[in-house]
């Protein structure tokens, strides 16, 4: 095993000299996806806020049939009126977004209503617009008009107080009870993208270092060196693969302590909510979470090695390895599908089952049996694919390729 | 002592090949390419034993075979009695080889790489280091050797590599093209290091396409040519053979070349 260590040693200290390596290993884990997080999070506020707040302008067609609207519509003070000329213009107006939305008012309204019809009162928009405020702010006002001509209805008839017309309105309200801790419901959302995003960048931290440690030693000759040193085969092939290993492990747990970092100071609130998170999770749970990057990073760390260890170039590794990222994702992102929770079935699809699994952990409602067998077959499968990557290192028809 | 007992090997053919090549190629039999053919010869203690050929001769394959990294479709070679079928790992102790598609390290120092390829010989650190110094001093190293490896020139990456091919003092060395891509001063070093190593008592075996070196060094000559052994014997006993005075000449003549034929 002094080989093992001595040729891991070697790859480790060419790894960490390799400018891209580097970025792979631990620049992209713990700073560039944590600070596009943080953009993409800071975008997303900026633009609810300007959604909230921008200036709707709009046109308003029988509005002399309802001036209570006309009057409710002008007093909000970021809305602004257009005139656009004739009904026909809303779709082109709204299309050429010289409005937001038009409201058009049926005539005879007040009559409609006086005489207890229900009436309905056109709202044009842009429903392709996604996030658009527009239906909610434009409404609010609709609503706000609409429930005045309802207390003005309901005082005609004796009912007064508030309390009257709630009970009028909602003689039965729901009260509703959720009963799964805190833990159990964070868990639910963020224990889904927490396997996601290590298994990700887990496959993305050791794809560089096993290209380069594969086909990259053979494009520049220096793998033909190495087979002449007395050293087994199956050792050459443990050194790199823990290589491959360690690079991937490394940038799973950077990326979990960096996101974990960013989120807590970005969004304070969370920290009180995360905090009670994290301390109920027991050190088992944790370790168990721990745990399932073992074999996670063990199965791409053989698969990589073997394919790169195929590959005449490193171009064509990168070729074949483009592919493979849909065979990562995919699975990983099953996990995050409404409805698909951990039963014996998805505990047999490897990396599902490893998602699924660490999702349970951070809820607290893992199967300790279902566990043992996921964590069973991923080990399982780890070994398989070394002991093929072993063999697969061994035939001269793949380290002689030409 | 090197002995090459009846080595043959065969590839797979990838693709396919125009016809006219199977008239022209006579490796190229059916799925099959026989890169070598019965190949048998013997290196001796002490003395430089050349191995020519056209490219495409099955030099390269015949090296990969000598140091395990191919094995032979039939017969074997040993290395002072030792199989390289039976026991590879044993021959890797024993030989250096140096190649020109063995590749160095480019982000380790030259200190760095040597030491590297020392280990796993079970050299202990102390004798290491002390060889790594002679290798320091012999080569002419000292400027370099512990500047990385992607920045140095060829001929310092060729010295380089040679004190990786000798780091463990191996008694067997073969070289294939060493002097390749080099200016005339580091050529001339390689080869008084390679005459050192004949002074030593270690069996060479030593791969070229420059005649000049050959008439110099080697002992003893073998041609490959389309994977067949197409002679065996002395420099001299190449150009008596051919009626030729010069070793290119007759090299020519003993491969079939048609040029050297017809002068």
């Amino acid at each position: 095993m002094r080989n093992v260590l001595t040729i891991y040693l070697k790859e480790m200290r060419e790894v960490l000299r390799d400018r891209k390596s580097l970025i792979f290993m631990l620049l992209l884990p713990a700073v560039i996806v944590p600070l596009l997080l943080n953009l993409v999070i800071a975008f997303a506020t900026k633009l609810e806020e300007k959604t909230r707040t921008e200036t709707l302008t709009y046109a308003i067609f029988g509005g002399e049939f309802l001036p209570e609207l006309v009057e409710a519509l002008s007093a909000e003070k970021d809305f602004e009126k257009i005139d656009i000329g004739e009904v026909n213009a809303i779709e082109s107006a709204i299309m050429e977004k010289r409005i937001k939305f038009a409201i058009v008012i049926p005539e005879a309204v007040k009559q409609q209503i006086q005489e207890s019809n229900q009436v309905a009162v056109g709202l044009y928009f842009d429903n392709s617009s996604v996030g658009s405020k527009v239906t909610y702010r434009a409404g609010s006002v609709i609503r706000h008009v609409s429930e005045k001509w309802q207390t003005a209805q309901l005082a005609a008839v004796g009912i007064n107080t508030p309390q009257q017309r709630k009970q009028l309105l909602n003689p039965i309200t729901i009260e509703e009870h959720g009963i799964a801790p805190t833990r159990q419901v964070i868990g639910a959302h963020v224990g889904g993208m927490l396997p996601y995003l290590f298994i990700i960048l887990c496959f993305a931290g050791a794809l560089y270092p096993a290209i380069d440690i594969g086909a990259g030693e053979k494009e520049r000759g220096t793998l033909e060196t190495l087979l002449l040193a007395p050293v087994p085969r199956y050792q050459i092939v443990l050194g790199k693969f823990f290589v491959i290993f360690t690079t991937g492990v490394t940038a799973a747990l950077l990326n979990i302590t960096s996101m974990a970092v960013i989120l807590m100071t970005k969004i304070k609130e969370l920290t009180e909510v995360f905090g009670e998170v994290v301390k109920s999770v027991s050190i088992v749970d944790l370790v168990l979470v721990a745990a399932m990057l073992i074999p996670t990073a063990a199965i791409f760390a053989s698969l990589l090695l073997s394919v790169s260890i195929y590959a005449r170039s490193f171009k064509e590794a990168s070729a074949y390895c483009g592919p493979l990222n849909f065979l990562v994702i995919i699975p990983a992102f099953l996990a995050l599908l409404p409805g698909v929770e951990l039963n014996w079935m998805w505990a047999l699809v490897p990396i599902t089952n490893i998602s699924l699994a660490v999702k349970e952990l951070v809820k607290g409602t893992m199967n300790y049996y279902m566990l043992s067998a996921i964590l069973g077959s991923s080990f399982v499968i780890a070994a398989a694919m070394l002991v093929f990557c072993t063999k697969w290192f061994q035939r001269e028809a793949v380290l002689f390729r030409e | 002592m090197i002995e090459i007992k009846n080595i043959s090997k065969s590839f797979k053919r990838r693709g396919k090949s125009p016809k006219r090549r199977f008239e022209t190629e006579p490796q190229l039999t059916g799925k099959k390419v026989n890169a070598l053919a019965d190949v048998s010869f013997c290196a001796e203690n002490g003395k430089i034993l050349g191995l020519l050929g056209p490219n495409g001769a099955g030099k390269t394959t015949l090296l990969r075979i000598l140091s395990t990294s191919l094995k032979a479709t039939t017969g074997t070679a040993s290395f002072d009695g030792i199989d390289i079928l039976q026991n590879p790992l044993e021959v890797r102790r024993r030989i250096g080889f140096l190649s020109d598609n063995t590749g160095l390290y480019g982000r380790l120092t030259g200190r760095e790489m040597i030491e590297y390829f020392g280990r796993p010989y079970g050299i202990d650190k102390k004798t290491l280091k002390n060889r790594i110094d002679e290798l320091i001093g012999l080569l002419a190293m000292g400027d370099f050797i512990d500047k990385r490896n992607d920045s140095l020139s060829s001929g310092m990456k060729q010295k380089v590599s040679i004190a990786r091919t000798l780091v463990h003092d191996p008694q067997i060395v073969m070289f294939d093209e060493p002097t390749t891509g080099l200016d005339v001063a580091a050529a001339e070093a390689i080869l008084q290091l390679i005459e050192s190593c004949k002074q030593k008592g270690k069996t060479v075996l030593f791969c070229t396409h420059h005649m000049h070196e050959v008439q110099r060094l080697c002992d003893n000559v073998v041609i490959l040519s389309r994977g067949r052994l197409c002679f065996t014997g002395t420099p001299q006993q190449m150009l008596s053979q051919t009626g030729q005075v010069h070793l290119d000449k007759a090299f020519l003549a003993l491969i079939g070349h048609k040029e050297a034929l017809n002068a």
